[in-house]
């Protein structure tokens, strides 16, 4: 298997203290790589890191061989790490469509006069993203919601745009942020099931931030386990199961 | 309720119907009324320039009356001392404004958001007037500059109704440009950096070039503005852009709708019309529009826009084109 | 010179320092920037001069009085019109303290026009002549005045529990009502105090300068660069930058050109925005992810 992602002795330090200290993870392609820990354990930092929403101090992150550290979120996205927020980052007052058709802003062609003149080009290119939006939208049995504010969403039909809006450009990488908080059980399922297709059919690596340790354990390929700032331990779920040092210090058993 | 395809032709032809009505106009009206629509094109193209950044991109951006200032100055400037036609310098004076435009978004590039911004923008504005009083030479000072007599391709400049003609072609023509500028994939992000800047980076979209392109746009559709101003009165003096301008966009900004096309229209239109008789009386045309921003943000937040909205779907606006 | 300058711009500054102090507390207490707070400014200068002039009420009670009145229009403006229209765009705030700012403006208009008014001095104190150096009657009740409500104001703070709700809600409006604050209250009170010490202000103002229904906007300006200069938000750093401000002006005026003293404070805005945002004794604002 080829790693699309690979972190190498990650660090973010704040003000003397150690965010995130000698972080190293590597993630294939189509491998879902959960990251779990308790609070404070620096997941959501290493995620702004590989994101570049937080300037690491020393490290590397590789994509393809390349290391993008240190560089903007925007260029970082467009290299291929998208990633979602922990607390949603739709746009409330843009319609469905339209917020999905923002995550296709890279791919739309068309210079600003283009765009200002009503150029063929910028029309065509519009809308073969509006039929591709159109498209992702039904294979989440979206369409018929294509035309509400996202405002009007459900919690969880919020998060599924948010992931839909996420994977709209074909990211050979996905860093989702607790995609299933605050969700019913049977919506954090069908989430569940989202990002195993995600990774199973179009072979996206993704990481994933969850803190239902059994949704980690079921789903996913391997397991991350964080604690201040450092990584303590890596390996299957089972493994990490039975892994001491995990016990310890995350699920606090003796 | 969005609109059918049947609505979304229905609006296209109304799109273009209104100007080709307005173009008997100049024969229905007298001299006074045609002079007042002159202004209300002009209003329309202010409120729809300042209605961009603070409605679409939500940013909290004083600098409208810079923008328009420097557009009419750049205008007046360039036909008394360069000695260009006025027609040739409206797209100077469209540029002028988009690099007062450039320079207001360095501002809010260089993270000041919110009051900062709105502060540093007022200043703008206000070290923008100081300079049209000092700048004696080239701005005539506190007298200002007045606009030779021209004429265009035989027709007198000084018609109304030849202003008229190219005012409203102007108008509408920035008016379309706007909206397809919103409906594509520049305008969509203009509005994710409104709603939430942090996540509009996340999807690859470079935040800063939004931010700069929304401001130019708003600074060339007001520059373009101030030299419409400058043949339009005649006379470029540094009180036409001081603090009640400020105001009196704001209030058809407010009472058409924030960031809406529609709305900047139809505030312009309302708010240009009704207190004209209110100038002769002082402190009236203070005392207007502050209730009126007042009563608007109380009980009708979304301006006469969403009234319209709810009207009808043909005025909901759309952020794509099929 | 350089000293008779200092203490013009000290006198200056300190009626500066009592508008930049009362953004300030408004900020502080509801993180709204009042836009319109120059012309509740104009509006207390007006209230006095109707008291004194026109009514023939003494100095210090008409300043009493208008004082109260300015307290109760702020209070009033809390309630009726800010309350309404929490939880929308922070947009709307911005405009509505411009509008009311313009209200107050057009009715001063509408009672006397396009006239500027002269006060009255307050003191006939003769002037004290210190070597070659000059203060007036006028400077000195300014500095002297502002001195003692300055020294009120932090002493309240620091030595209430005033200071410490202020600062707990500073951190958070929630938190702050979780500890039993009533933060509706609360802020309706910081709107009534930011108006009235902004009255104080233009009460004080009003003797030495002329009175015109635009003596608001300046005011304004001079409160945000002062703000802007001693750190957004910044109690000391208000009254520090307005002092700084007020020096400044009249050294730029002297030294390098008289046309200066009408745009020192906005090139401050202007200068302090791109090089040092937070100002003198302002935090660094961190965005959070």
């Amino acid at each position: 298997m080829t790693n699309v992602l690979e972190v190498e002795d990650l660090c973010v330090r704040f003000a003397g203290l150690d965010a995130l200290k000698d972080v190293s993870l590597t993630l294939a392609k189509g491998q879902i790589l959960a990251v779990i820990g308790p609070n404070g354990a620096g997941k959501t930092t290493l995620f702004n890191a590989i994101s570049g929403y937080v300037r690491p101090t020393s490290g590397q992150v590789r994509l393809a061989g390349e290391n993008i550290a240190g560089a903007s979120p925007h260029e970082i996205a467009r290299h291929g790490i998208r990633r979602t927020f922990q607390n949603g980052g739709l746009f409330p007052a843009l319609t469905v469509l339209e917020n999905v058709l923002t995550g296709l802003h890279a791919q739309t062609s068309g210079s600003f006069l283009d765009v200002i003149l009503g150029r063929s080009q910028a029309l065509d290119s519009e809308r073969a993203m509006i039929a591709r939006a159109r498209d992702l939208l039904s294979l989440m049995q979206m369409e018929k919601m294509a035309d509400t504010p996202a405002a009007d969403l459900s919690g969880g039909q919020q998060r599924i745009v948010e992931i839909i809006r996420t994977v709209a450009s074909e990211p050979p990488i996905l860093l989702l942020d607790e995609p299933a908080v605050g969700l019913s059980p049977l919506a954090r399922d069908q989430m569940m099931q989202i990002i195993h297709r995600l990774a199973g059919e179009t072979g996206t690596g993704i990481l994933l931030i969850e803190h239902a340790v059994e949704l980690v354990m079921a789903g996913a390929d391997r397991i991350l386990v964080m604690a201040a700032g450092q990584r303590i331990a890596e390996g299957t779920p089972e493994e990490i199961r039975e892994d001491r040092a995990v016990l310890e210090a995350y699920l606090g058993h003796a | 309720m969005m609109p059918t395809s049947a609505q979304l032709r229905f609006r296209t032809i109304l799109f273009w119907l209104v100007p080709a009505l307005m173009l008997a106009v100049p024969m229905v009206v007298n001299p006074y009324v045609l002079f007042i629509i002159n202004g209300i094109l002009i209003f329309v193209l202010i409120t729809l320039g300042f209605n961009f950044v603070i409605g679409n991109l939500g940013q909290l951006a004083f600098a409208n009356t810079a923008f328009f200032g420097i557009g009419a100055y750049s205008s007046a400037i360039a036909t008394t001392s360069l000695g260009l036609p006025w027609i040739a310098t409206i797209p100077l004076a469209g540029l002028a404004g988009a690099l007062g435009g450039f320079l207001a978004s360095a501002a809010a590039l260089r993270g000041i958001r919110l009051y900062y911004l709105a502060i540093i923008t007022l200043a703008f504005g206000e070290l923008m007037r100081w300079i049209y009083v000092h700048a004696k030479s080239i701005t005539g000072g506190t007298d200002g500059l007045s606009m030779p007599r021209e004429t265009l391709l035989g027709f007198s400049l000084t018609d109304d109704r030849v202003k008229f003609y190219i005012f409203l072609v102007l108008t509408v023509v920035l008016v379309k440009a706007t909206l397809n500028l919103l409906r594509s994939h520049i305008g969509r992000s203009i509005m994710a950096v409104r709603e939430n800047e942090v996540a509009t980076a996340s999807l690859g979209i470079p935040t800063s070039r939004i931010i700069v392109i929304a401001f130019m746009w708003s600074g060339f559709v007001v520059g373009c503005a101030g030299s419409l101003f400058a043949l339009h009165t005649a006379y470029v003096f540094p009180e036409s852009f001081g603090m009640l301008q400020l105001i009196v966009s704001f209030a058809m900004v407010i009472v058409g709708g924030l960031g809406s096309v529609l709305g900047s229209i139809l505030g312009a239109v309302v708010l240009t019309a009704l207190p004209e008789y209110l100038r002769s009386f002082p402190g009236m045309e203070e005392l207007f529009f502050g209730l009126i921003v007042i009563a608007v943000l109380l009980l009708l937040p979304q301006g006469l826009a969403s009234l319209l909205r709810r009207l009808s779907p043909i005025f909901i606006e759309r952020y794509y084109r099929e | 010179m350089l000293l008779q300058l200092t203490i013009s711009g000290l006198s200056q500054g300190a009626i500066y320092a009592l508008v930049a102090l009362s953004l300030t507390v408004v900020y502080r207490s509801t993180t709204i920037v009042n836009f319109g707070h120059g012309d509740f400014v104009m509006a207390g200068a007006f209230v006095s001069y109707v008291l004194t002039v026109m009514l023939g009420v003494a100095f210090l009670p008409a300043a009493v009085l208008a004082v109260i009145a300015m307290f109760l229009l702020g209070l009033c403006f809390s309630r009726g019109l800010i309350r309404p229209i929490r939880g929308g765009p922070h947009i709307g705030y911005a405009l509505m303290c411009i509008a009311v700012g313009y209200v107050l403006r057009g009715i001063a208009r509408i009672v006397w026009g396009r006239e500027v008014l002269p006060m009255p001095s307050v003191f006939d104190m003769p002037p004290v002549f210190i070597g070659n150096l000059v203060i007036t009657g006028d400077a000195m009740f300014i500095i002297g005045t502002t001195t003692v409500l300055l020294a009120i104001f932090f002493a309240i703070l620091a030595l209430t529990d005033i200071g410490k709700m202020v600062q707990a809600v500073y951190q958070s409006q929630r938190g702050a009502q979780l500890i039993g604050i009533n933060v509706d209250r609360f802020n309706d009170m910081a709107w009534g105090v930011g108006a009235a010490m902004g009255a104080m202000g233009g009460i004080l103002i009003a003797p030495v300068s002329l009175l015109h229904p635009d003596l608001g906007a300046s005011f304004l300006i001079k409160g945000f660069a002062a703000m802007t200069l001693g750190g957004f938000g910044s109690l000391h750093g208000a009254v520090i930058g307005a002092l700084l401000l007020g020096v400044s002006e009249q050294y730029a005026g002297a030294y390098i050109n008289s046309a200066l003293i009408d745009i020192t404070a906005y090139l401050i805005i202007v200068f302090v925005l791109l090089v040092r945002p937070h100002g003198l004794f302002g935090h660094k604002t961190v965005v959070k992810v």
